[in-house]
């Protein structure tokens, strides 16, 4: 069995009288791993824990296959981390931050230097490396913040909320940035996120946290899995395909335009012959299933 | 058609290569954090203060050696004795703590750095111990600087001590420009461990570095007080531990306390391990992670 790189039993944080972390159980296994909550869900403190920068006031919890409470050196060696804020040193340039964040995760002098650089290449801003970072738009730092997390090429790397701030197409750029360095280099991420359908995009598995608990944890393809049948959508005349359908013997409930059909063996046989009959336009055919939405409304969130 | 083309993979990937042990970070910061303070590798306008100040720190070594070098007839006691350079700098080198110490701090917690810094191979202790060498090296600059410069500038003019004697007051300058760049040192992080602001922390350290010496020196000579007052104005107690180092008297032929030496150097050092304490315990609970 693969072996979680985080793993937490029954992880109980608190702060004062609040109780941030409430026996939390997850394991956070290779690839893009979406934490997901509401703000002060408890995402942070988890993070916290995981990098050993706060004590855990119960429970068990490993990291890399050690505990960050005990080997917190160790460990954050091993880890790359993105904090959600943009506050980086103004003066210093890219390439200068960039270097010496890895020469702190003990790259030597060259190696980070020649790292630092490529880590800015990759994430675009080669040509902006020189830059000081304090004249850079939000955009940029989230890059420059990205590149310093994994400049030293770290087995486990934290991002927490990397789309902050950011429009849509800055969004969609980071976030492909971030699902090629979780496939391409085989880097495990950690992506903290408030937007599902970031996590709906590029993870392999997300855990959902409400009140310090773990509400649904899993494989995003399982976790979305819904029941069987397809989604049809045509241009026009859904009603007439609906009764072809029906009177075909298949379930079919129409929901507006949207046909959801029942679970049948010749299912897209069927749709597709109602509709060349009716000479209409598809739009879409798909299994059913559900969003992430739909999983986290679903887990009482 | 050549037969020297090369294929380089070139771009991010993984490295295999060596790693340096945890230790190493507490040098890196170190040496980052003094570069920083002194405005090296930033804009003309950071270095501006820091050059300043050790203008301030040297112009005495300077002219000394100026006056050594180009008047005839000059006698050792003619020039700046060693423990009395401590005294004619130390407003200099409060102005380079209350400098040095706020920027070495202050912007790490404000700017979240910190919090970046303690995510990798550093604790809270190695992150102080880093910062602490990196003060404690710029302040090695003033309060070693000048005393090594006259000592090797009156050596070569032949008014220095003789050859036997050169290694024992070269002992006497490390050992006084040590314990006075740790006592300024320890005392000006104690003061910025408070406060994210520089100048908010600067003023504190100008503050603590003078107000006590006057409060206390008008009271001991004006009220009457106990000599032991002395002992809560630890720049001034400083400066008496550097004359009592050089075995010199200051010119008035008083001792500038009136202390026995044990007592003199625990006051000093008692005030380098409360200010590193205070600083301890301030970063021991300070919220490094947002």
């Amino acid at each position: 069995m693969e072996q979680a790189v985080v793993s937490a039993r029954g992880v109980v944080k608190r702060y004062g009288r609040t109780v941030a972390l409430a026996g939390l159980d997850a394991d956070i296994g290779s690839g893009i791993t979406g934490l997901l909550g509401s703000n002060g869900a408890g995402k942070t403190t988890f993070i916290s824990l995981v990098l050993g920068l706060r004590s855990r006031d119960e429970g068990e919890l490993t990291v890399l296959g050690q505990d960050p409470a005990t080997a917190g050196i160790p460990v954050r060696s091993r880890i790359g981390y993105a904090p959600e804020h943009h506050d980086l040193p103004a003066e210093l340039s890219a390439t200068d931050f960039v270097r010496h964040l890895a020469e702190m995760h003990l790259l030597p002098r060259r190696a980070a230097v020649q790292r630092a650089n490529d880590a800015l290449w990759l994430v675009g801003l080669g040509e902006e490396r020189f830059r000081p970072v304090g004249l850079m738009s939000t955009g940029q730092r989230q890059r420059v913040k990205l590149a310093s997390a994994i400049a030293h090429d770290p087995e486990l790397v934290l991002l927490d909320e990397p789309t902050d701030g950011l429009d849509p197409m800055q969004r969609t750029e980071m976030l492909a940035l971030i699902r090629r360095i979780g496939t391409e280099f085989g880097v495990h991420i950690v992506l903290s996120s408030h937007h599902l359908e970031e996590a709906e995009r590029i993870c392999d598995a997300v855990v959902i946290v409400e009140g310090g608990e773990v509400v649904r944890a899993g494989a995003l393809a399982d976790l979305r899995r819904g029941p069987e049948g397809l989604v049809v959508e045509v241009d026009e005349r859904a009603d007439e395909l609906a009764s072809i359908l029906r009177a075909r013997g298949l379930e079919v409930t129409a929901d507006g335009g949207v046909l959801l059909l029942g679970a049948a063996e010749d299912a897209f046989d069927a749709v597709r012959d109602a509709v060349a009959d009716l000479g209409v336009g598809l739009r879409r055919l798909e299994p059913r299933g559900r969003t992430l939405e739909d999983v986290y409304l679903g887990a009482g969130a | 058609m050549t037969t020297d083309a090369r294929l380089y993979d070139l771009g991010y990937r993984g490295y295999d290569g060596p790693r340096d042990r945890p230790a190493r970070a507490i040098l890196t910061l170190a040496e980052f954090t003094a570069r920083r303070v002194l405005g090296l590798g930033r804009g003309a306008r950071h270095k501006v203060l820091p050059a300043i100040t050790l203008a301030i720190a040297f112009i005495p070594a300077f002219f000394s050696v100026a006056f050594a070098v180009l008047v005839d007839d000059v006698v050792a006691q003619d020039l700046i004795s060693y423990g009395d350079y401590m005294f004619i700098i130390g407003s200099a080198l409060a102005l380079f703590a209350a400098l040095v110490a706020p920027e070495a701090l202050c912007p790490d917690k404000r700017t979240g750095m910190l919090g970046l810094y303690l995510a990798g191979p550093l604790d809270r202790n190695r992150y102080l111990v880093a910062k602490g060498l990196g003060v404690v090296a710029v302040m090695f600059l003033i309060t070693l600087g000048p005393l090594l410069f006259m000592l090797l500038a009156y050596v070569l003019a032949g008014l220095g001590p003789s050859a036997a004697e050169t290694p024992k007051l070269l002992l006497r300058i490390l050992a006084a420009g040590i314990v006075t760049a740790l006592l300024y040192a320890s005392l000006s992080m104690a003061v910025s461990s408070f406060t994210s602001r520089r100048a908010a922390a600067a003023v504190g350290v100008v503050l603590l570095l003078f107000v006590p010496v006057s409060v206390v020196r008008s009271a001991i000579e004006s009220a009457g007080a106990p000599n032991e007052l002395d002992l809560l104005s630890s720049p001034f107690v400083a400066f008496d531990l550097a004359y009592r180092i050089f075995g010199e008297t200051p010119e008035d032929a008083d001792p500038v306390t009136k202390l026995s030496t044990w007592l003199v150097t625990g006051g000093v050092l008692a005030a380098i391990v409360a200010g590193a304490l205070v600083c301890w315990y301030r970063y021991r609970r300070l919220e490094a992670f947002r």
